[in-house]
């Protein structure tokens, strides 16, 4: 039993560390005046047993301060454990909206001012969802976590190719630029390039929505490979996580969702969403992007009741 | 009370060694999914490689490894070595080496030795500030009279947009005397994987369908920065072609634009491609290439749902089962009585054969196969 735990230790003490992350939602200025065309306060979701996540991803190098960082990958995720449905939502992460903390900006920032809380009540109150809980991923984490589970197999869409590509994983500046090739087809994908597959978007017409879909479909490929895993692989991802995962979800919670992920394994039950043209237009400011509302909201309340 | 003391302690060593087994033993149980691929060299191929005719050469971890008689020989360090192509004697190897910024050409002999670097792809070092000045060179391919180096070079590119295009250099010369041979669709990637064939080249374009989807087809052209056409159509998504040794088929690989991958033959008259018939669909299948006497294909997919990808045999007999045999004449002259009935005979299945076990080949690098 001692070896047990001593086995263990390190996928509890993760466990512990990262999960039941208290959500705290800043206060507004009372300055800026709230102009989103949707109810701030949207009910809990009707279908029994039925959440809402927020996944977020994030650099997380020496650019930022410890957690004032920018969310550039934000997916709502839907998930029905009755019918077994899931929807994935990606949100632009230069989508213009307003922020819960105050003002208007991209929405990627709301976590930089106001961490998950206001990452949560911006989307929340911009797009009329009810968020239960979010897990937060930095940049290190998904390479890692990929490493840990031994890679991932894609079909990757098209060669991924950009002459500059942020360095800041592994370099020593982190405002160097490296050249990337992801070629194109079936293969097996180790973190750093699945890294590189789903973060460079200078080489895609569709720029963050191409890049959103390439996410969607990295996630899926985990989903995948997690169905190889058994419970003895824990301490390896746990250790290879520490400090790169937080979530609200609890550990009671997680402990009750793992065998229910197993269940989820008809890919024509997932839904995946990427908010193109004509849901949003750019033109907005400082290189935003605009949205449509009167568009994108019934799609939202249609999957996201 | 000595007693007391002495069981104590050996309850506690019981509980140590108890323990360490427990630790240890949990750590040989973690999932063979999460086990790094062996070394071609390390690991032991079925007993099936050592039906492969020729010489293979496949590309692991920046490796180029040879594959004849059922062993594997290491022929290049691991340092960014890929796609191995043959010279049409078989008596040199034309692969990539790539580093971080860019990616070269080189002539390599039969056991590795580099023999020479075609292209010089590195931005020089008054340039070196910008990365935009290095450029790749991918899927090298000569010619059939071995005069012609043909390749994806990532040349033009205009800014944020890189795109591969299929260029064709004299093999003895420079990329200086190269000549671009298509038009790249801006921000896809590009055109990659050229095959020299009569009368022009067969490659993959990327290109956005239209449902704006990023896709790749097949497309061949006979001229030099002319259109060309399609030779697939871009709800089929389909990439890495290899032709027969005969020149009458093409084998590819296609995704209908999901994350599945199809081993698809096709018949081809030098000009367009026939019926499509998947001849496999359980599988996420890639590179495939031909034996060169024909006997079967070559290919890589994962061993184990979402693992490294493995090397994998497709016998002949499985995509092209033998002609029923006509019936032989009866002997004594002709049957005057009532016809037997023939009884049905069951197809024989012939499936594909695994051939490793615990590699991880790059999947993204052509096979080569000398006979």
């Amino acid at each position: 039993m001692a070896g047990g735990l001593a086995y263990f230790l390190p996928a509890a003490q993760l466990a512990l560390d990262a999960t039941g992350q208290v959500i705290r939602v800043p206060t507004p200025s009372p300055t800026d005046l709230f102009t989103s065309p949707v109810p701030q306060s949207p009910s809990p979701s009707p279908t029994t047993g039925a959440f809402t996540v927020l996944l977020l991803g994030s650099d997380d190098d020496s650019k930022f301060e410890s957690d004032h960082v920018l969310t550039q990958s934000m997916i709502l995720v839907r998930i029905v454990p009755s019918t077994k449905e899931v929807t994935m939502l990606s949100i632009p992460r230069d989508l213009y909206v307003h922020l819960s903390p105050g003002g208007f900006g991209k929405i990627d920032g709301a976590y930089s001012y106001g961490g998950p809380g206001a990452a949560i009540a911006t989307v929340s109150q911009d797009f009329g969802v009810h968020i239960d809980d979010y897990i937060w991923v930095g940049l290190l984490g998904l390479i890692k976590v990929i490493d840990a589970i031994g890679g991932i197999d894609v079909v990757t869409s098209h060669p991924v190719m950009d002459d500059y590509y942020p360095a800041d994983v592994y370099g020593g500046w982190p405002y160097d630029f490296e050249r990337v090739a992801v070629l194109g087809g079936p293969q097996h994908l180790d973190g750093i390039h699945a890294m590189q597959y789903v973060r460079s978007r200078h080489g895609d017409l569709q720029s963050d929505f191409g890049r959103s879909q390439r996410q969607q479909q990295v996630l899926m490929a985990i989903r995948q490979k997690a169905h190889q895993l058994s419970p003895e692989d824990l301490p390896k991802l746990s250790s290879a996580i520490g400090g790169e995962l937080k979530t609200s979800i609890p550990l009671s919670r997680v402990a009750a969702l793992l065998p229910l992920a197993a269940g989820f394994d008809n890919p024509d039950q997932i839904r995946q969403i990427v908010l193109l043209p004509p849901y949003t237009h750019g033109d907005g400011p400082d290189g935003s992007i605009q949205p449509d509302w009167a568009r994108i909201l019934p799609l939202v309340h249609k999957y996201f009741p | 009370m000595i007693a007391r003391g002495v069981l104590g302690v050996a309850l506690a060593a019981v509980m140590l060694i108890c323990g360490t087994m427990t630790f240890l033993y949990l750590g040989t149980r973690t999932s063979k999914a999460t086990v790094p691929p062996a070394k071609p060299t390390a690991a032991t191929p079925r007993a099936q490689a050592q039906s492969l005719p020729g010489t293979l050469y496949l590309a692991q971890s920046g490796a180029i490894y040879s594959l004849s008689a059922g062993r594997f020989h290491q022929l290049t360090p691991e340092a960014g070595w890929t796609m191995p192509s043959l010279s049409p004697d078989g008596n040199s190897i034309i692969a990539v080496k790539q580093a971080r910024m860019s990616s070269d050409v080189y002539v390599l002999n039969r056991f590795g030795g580099v023999v020479r670097q075609v292209t010089n792809n590195a931005a020089p070092a008054r340039l070196a500030y910008d990365p935009g000045f290095n450029h790749w060179s991918f899927y090298p391919r000569l010619s059939a009279d071995g005069a012609t180096l043909w390749m994806a070079y990532d040349k033009p590119k205009y800014g944020y947009d890189v795109i591969l295009s299929i260029w064709a250099m004299p093999f003895g010369g420079t990329i200086a005397q190269g000549k671009l041979w298509t038009s790249a669709a801006d921000y896809t990637g590009g055109d990659v994987q050229p095959v020299p064939v009569s009368g022009g080249v067969i490659y993959t374009k990327y290109d956005y369908g239209p449902d704006l989807q990023l896709v790749g087809r097949l497309w061949f052209t006979n001229r030099a920065f002319s259109a060309g056409r399609a030779l697939t159509s871009p709800d089929e998504d389909c990439r890495n072609p290899s032709v027969s040794p005969d020149g009458t088929q093409i084998a590819m690989i296609c995704t209908y634009e999901k994350q599945v991958s199809y081993l698809v033959l096709a018949a081809w008259n030098g000009s367009t491609l026939g019926a499509r018939r998947a001849i496999i669909t359980n599988q996420m299948v890639a590179q495939p290439t031909w034996a060169p006497d024909g006997s079967g294909i070559a290919y890589l997919a994962p061993g184990v749902a979402a693992g490294p990808f493995q090397l994998w045999w497709l016998p002949r007999a499985a995509y092209a089962p033998p002609p029923t045999p006509a019936p032989t004449p009866t002997p004594g002259g002709p049957h005057n009585g009532p016809l037997p009935t023939p009884s049905p005979t069951a197809p024989v299945v012939v499936k594909p054969v695994q051939v490793t076990t615990n590699n991880g080949f790059d999947a993204t690098s052509p096979l080569a196969w000398r006979g």
